[in-house]
């Protein structure tokens, strides 16, 4: 059964934090977080938005795009690392949130930055057995609450914004130019969990998840060894790439467009680098959006249909790398408007 | 010893970065030689130039955080 990317949306909250109001804070200069990450602002959520808040919006944009009403929906898929809670998850809150969602399975992916591919995945699988016909997938975050805002953690806080993407996976395509998806590879490695960790709350932290001592000692904040996450990133991504490009009958090079998590600029350089592509062909929005991290590559995604970039019968490929390490691609084709 | 297209590499990031050479046990990190971006470039160099595969498990900065660690990784690796 084929199975289709009918329709995609995204959400950003209003307030645009720039590099000139994140710097001081960060003890670090404006011009050194560009240089660093590619990154000139990023949106950051509002007290009173949460990431469900960002994700409904999102998914109801996802929605008008394929021409569904929400109670057409059967699954729902939501991929975060700053949910609303602890407890429930967020594609519960999110069912809730959007108007007419029935009582449908609403199942949470933590799988980082690597979520567009997880839930591609598991939403394929859902349709090709016949539990879902339409499968609504999103990623979301408002991590910048979860930031440490001092010069510790500048390298980390630099890089991270706040916003929501979402695809509706169909066994039909939709009205507009979607994608027919032809392949999606997934893997991980647990032995680098800690190199992209945040360490609390969480039951590997002695007898309390949330000890008093845990906001001074900043285990609760994002810790990252960046390089060593750059390294195994750019290698898995072009591994990913070339795997899966192989085993479908074409070349990593007639790739006609790369939708890549949005880490930051540095790594989508020496991606295509290392793949032999054109960096024209690499969709960034890494400058305006930073690193929305399970958003990320939804929020590509949709620009890259927005911006006419995959017309019909063009190849697409997505590839993500985030914390786990958990990594892969998706090889997805474009349709005409009318989704042949 | 690292070859001279190695070398090359290097000094070439030193004058980009607008540095000294770094000593053998100066840190190439540190004194802004290589950042996350030429890393990786140095990473895919070495392997070319010095015909070795850098395993997953051994693609950690601090393999390659000076000129005698990244000789003395090299050395080890083209004997094993």
């Amino acid at each position: 059964m084929n199975c289709y990317i009918a329709g995609t949306g995204v959400f950003l909250p209003a307030r645009v934090v720039t590099n000139a109001e994140l710097a001081p804070l960060l003890g670090v200069t404006p011009e050194l977080i560009e240089d660093r990450s590619g990154i000139r602002e990023r949106r950051w959520a509002a007290a009173e938005q949460s990431a469900s808040d960002l994700a409904a919006s999102a998914l109801g944009s996802a929605l008008v795009d394929a021409g569904l009403e929400a109670h057409e929906l059967d699954y729902l898929i939501g991929c975060t690392l700053s949910p609303d809670y602890q407890v429930p998850g967020i594609a519960p809150i999110v069912q809730r949130k959007v108007a007419g969602c029935r009582p449908v399975p609403a199942v949470d992916l933590r799988v980082g930055c690597a979520a567009i591919l997880y839930g591609l995945q598991l939403a394929r699988g859902l349709i090709e057995s016949g539990a879902a016909r339409r499968v609504g997938c999103f990623g979301a975050e408002a991590q910048s609450k979860g930031l440490d805002l001092s010069a510790r953690s500048a390298e980390v806080t630099m890089l991270f914004g706040d916003g929501a993407g979402a695809m509706i996976v169909s066994g039909a395509p939709g009205p507009a130019r979607g994608l027919e998806v032809i392949d999606v590879l997934i893997a991980s490695d647990g032995a680098y969990a800690e190199e992209l960790v945040v360490r609390a709350p969480g039951s590997a932290n002695g007898q309390h998840w949330l000890a008093p001592d845990v906001l001074s000692s900043g285990r609760c904040y994002p810790s990252m060894n960046g390089r060593s996450v750059i390294l195994h990133a750019v290698r898995k991504l072009a591994e990913a790439a070339e795997e899966i490009t192989s085993r479908n009958g074409i070349a990593a090079q007639e790739v006609d467009v790369i939708v890549p998590h949005q880490a930051n600029a540095n790594l989508l350089r020496s991606l295509a680098a290392r793949l032999s592509v054109p960096a024209a062909r690499v969709i960034v929005n890494v400058d305006r959006y930073g690193n929305t991290s399970g958003a990320s590559a939804f929020l590509a995604l949709d620009r890259a249909r927005a911006e006419g970039r995959v017309r019909a019968g063009a190849w697409v490929l997505i590839l993500a790398f985030g914390a786990g390490f958990t990594w892969g691609a998706a090889l997805c084709r474009g349709l005409d408007g009318e989704g042949g | 010893m690292l070859n001279q297209v190695v070398m090359s590499f290097l000094s070439q990031a030193a004058r980009e970065a607008r540095t000294e050479m770094p000593g053998s046990h100066e840190s190439l990190f540190e004194t802004g030689v290589l950042d996350s971006f030429s890393l990786v470039e140095f990473v895919a160099l070495l392997e070319r130039e010095c015909h070795i595969t850098v395993r997953d498990a051994d693609l950690r900065p601090e393999n390659f955080d000076t000129i005698a660690k990244v000789e003395a990784y090299v050395r080890r690796t083209a004997e094993a």
